[in-house]
């Protein structure tokens, strides 16, 4: 319904002509604020276009959790045990929008589980259970890659992390 | 744009530019002093630096001198020491021969430019992190300038407290209390950030045994050293230095962070880790051990995120409109896929 060329067209044709018909012109000292902007773009292009993943992490806390609404605070230090009550069963996650997203309705909800995994991390309520705690690196592992793969791919890239299909991040 | 200290309007600069003069005139014991020129250098986010070229007749700078003055930027960061300090810093280390800017005057009187400043001798050579560490021009050169390092860091660890003149600096009290610092910060954040916690609760379960302390530079880096070809001419920006480990130089150098596109040298992008331990251990006597390097190069990889969320955190929390500084927070994440690499490389393969 909207018009065309779309927002991304667009984007990435004033990035280009950024990059490539006013860069050159400028003198040396402002370059470098031409790249800034250059990269502040494609963050920017790349979150638009990219796949929604924050409901996905939030999907997956809230299974780590065994819960799909907020737990009332942190564990205690070392808090959780090998033989913790599984997670509640749930229905796989089929797509985007399934879980609340970052922004928005669901900000409240997003922002009080990852506050809870961290303050969990810091008091080491894992450790005491290896399956728990690997499953914890599972999730910073991924929270990182996915925010790398919008906001700097060429970093993962350098670092040897390749999409499934072995292409650069 | 913020204000800088001398300002580019010829008005403004006409007034700062006759006190600058009379306060080199005075300070220097010339009879007259006459600026040339004088005009803001690249870089310096946090401070300006202005090159000033001079003519002084008689004192104890006589002749034509080529100087750079220093002064804070209109926004700073937290834990920068000011720029009398930063004087009192370099002149300690000039003095324990590590190649620095032979600094020469310092003023803490707002009268004559709004901001305490102070001046050193103008050193040739480049700093710009990537020429450094990928014109193939200085490939030969690149593992004797990593050995350099080495060198330099060995003579700034001669520098040990007590000192008189650098009572200034507060005494260390360990990664432990700045651990502490990291989290409080993280507790004010906007964002929660588990890996910073994940990371933080290594190193609180891993601090390495206490060393006596020596003056660490702590932000002693590619890209905080002067070069020409491949020669060092000198070594930068003092406003973090402290008190601390004899590692902490050592794991900072390394951080991934720094390595300007050549992520395959661990130092400083420049080379591997061997030649610059070699000039290290050679001048100081003291093997380095990779237990504690590993603590204190994770512990960097935790404040080069602290510091870049802080940096956006002006844009965030104080409304800066900065995007240099904005952008800035997103390298955080760089930071905490290097702690992730870094703390689980059984995970590394996972999710390559």
């Amino acid at each position: 319904m909207r018009d065309l060329p779309t927002s991304l067209d667009l984007l990435a044709l004033a990035r280009e002509l950024l990059l490539d018909g006013l860069a050159p012109l400028l003198p040396p000292e402002r370059k470098r604020d031409a790249h800034l902007i250059a990269t502040a773009m494609a963050i920017a292009a790349r979150e638009a276009a990219g796949r929604e993943w924050t409901g996905d992490i939030l999907w997956t806390l809230a299974e780590f959790y065994g819960e799909l609404t907020p737990h009332p605070g942190p564990l205690p230090a070392c808090g959780e045990r090998e033989h913790a009550p599984p997670p509640a069963p749930l229905a796989p996650f089929t797509g985007r929008g399934r879980a609340p997203r970052e922004a928005g309705e669901g900000e409240g909800q997003s922002s009080g589980l990852l506050a809870r995994f961290a303050a969990d991390l810091r008091n080491g309520a894992f450790e005491t259970s290896r399956s728990r705690e690997r499953a914890a690196r599972a999730i910073l592992w991924r929270l990182t890659i996915e925010k790398l793969r919008e906001g700097n791919p060429h970093f993962l890239a350098a670092n040897g992390f390749h999409d499934a299909d072995g292409q650069e991040i | 744009m913020a204000a800088t200290a001398l300002p580019r309007s010829e008005t403004g600069l006409a007034d700062r530019q006759r006190a600058l003069g009379d306060f080199l005139r005075d300070a220097s014991g010339a009879a007259a002093v006459e600026i040339a020129r004088i005009g803001l250098l690249a870089g310096g986010a946090i401070q300006e630096n202005w090159g000033i070229e001079a003519n002084f007749e008689g004192g104890i700078l006589a002749g034509s001198q080529r100087l750079v003055l220093r002064t804070d930027a209109a926004t700073g960061v937290p834990s920068s020491l000011g720029r009398v300090e930063e004087f009192a810093v370099l002149r300690a280390a000039f003095a324990a021969g590590v190649t620095v800017p032979e600094p020469l005057l310092a003023c803490a009187d707002r009268a004559v430019l709004g901001r305490p400043f102070f001046v050193m001798r103008r050193v040739a050579g480049s700093a710009a992190g990537r020429p450094i560490t990928l014109d193939p021009a200085l490939e030969a050169g690149r593992p004797a300038l990593a050995e350099r390092l080495g060198h330099e860091l060995a003579r700034l660890q001669t520098i040990r407290p007590p000192r008189a003149d650098l009572a200034f600096l507060p005494p260390y009290d360990g990664p432990a209390a700045r651990i502490a610092e990291f989290r409080s910060y993280l507790d004010r954040h906007p964002q929660p950030r588990p890996v910073l916690e994940w990371a933080l609760r290594w190193a609180e379960a891993h601090l390495p045994e206490r060393l006596p302390p020596v003056l660490c530079h702590r932000d002693f880096r590619t890209g905080n050293y002067l070069i020409e070809g491949t020669r060092l001419t000198a070594i930068l920006d003092w406003e973090f230095a402290g008190w601390g480990d004899p590692d902490e130089d050592i794991g900072w150098l390394c951080c991934k962070g720094w390595r300007f596109g050549r992520l395959d040298r661990e130092a400083g992008g420049i080379a591997e880790r061997a030649p610059f331990y070699r000039g290290y251990e050679r001048e100081s006597g003291r093997r380095t051990e990779p237990e504690r390097v590993k603590f204190w190069e994770v512990f960097a990889n935790i404040r080069w995120a602290v510091i870049a969320l802080q940096q956006s955190d002006r844009f965030l929390l104080a409304g800066a409109r900065s995007l240099s500084t904005a952008i800035t927070g997103r390298r955080a994440t760089e930071c905490e896929l290097e702690l992730l690499m870094l703390l689980d490389s059984g995970g590394i393969a996972a999710h390559a």
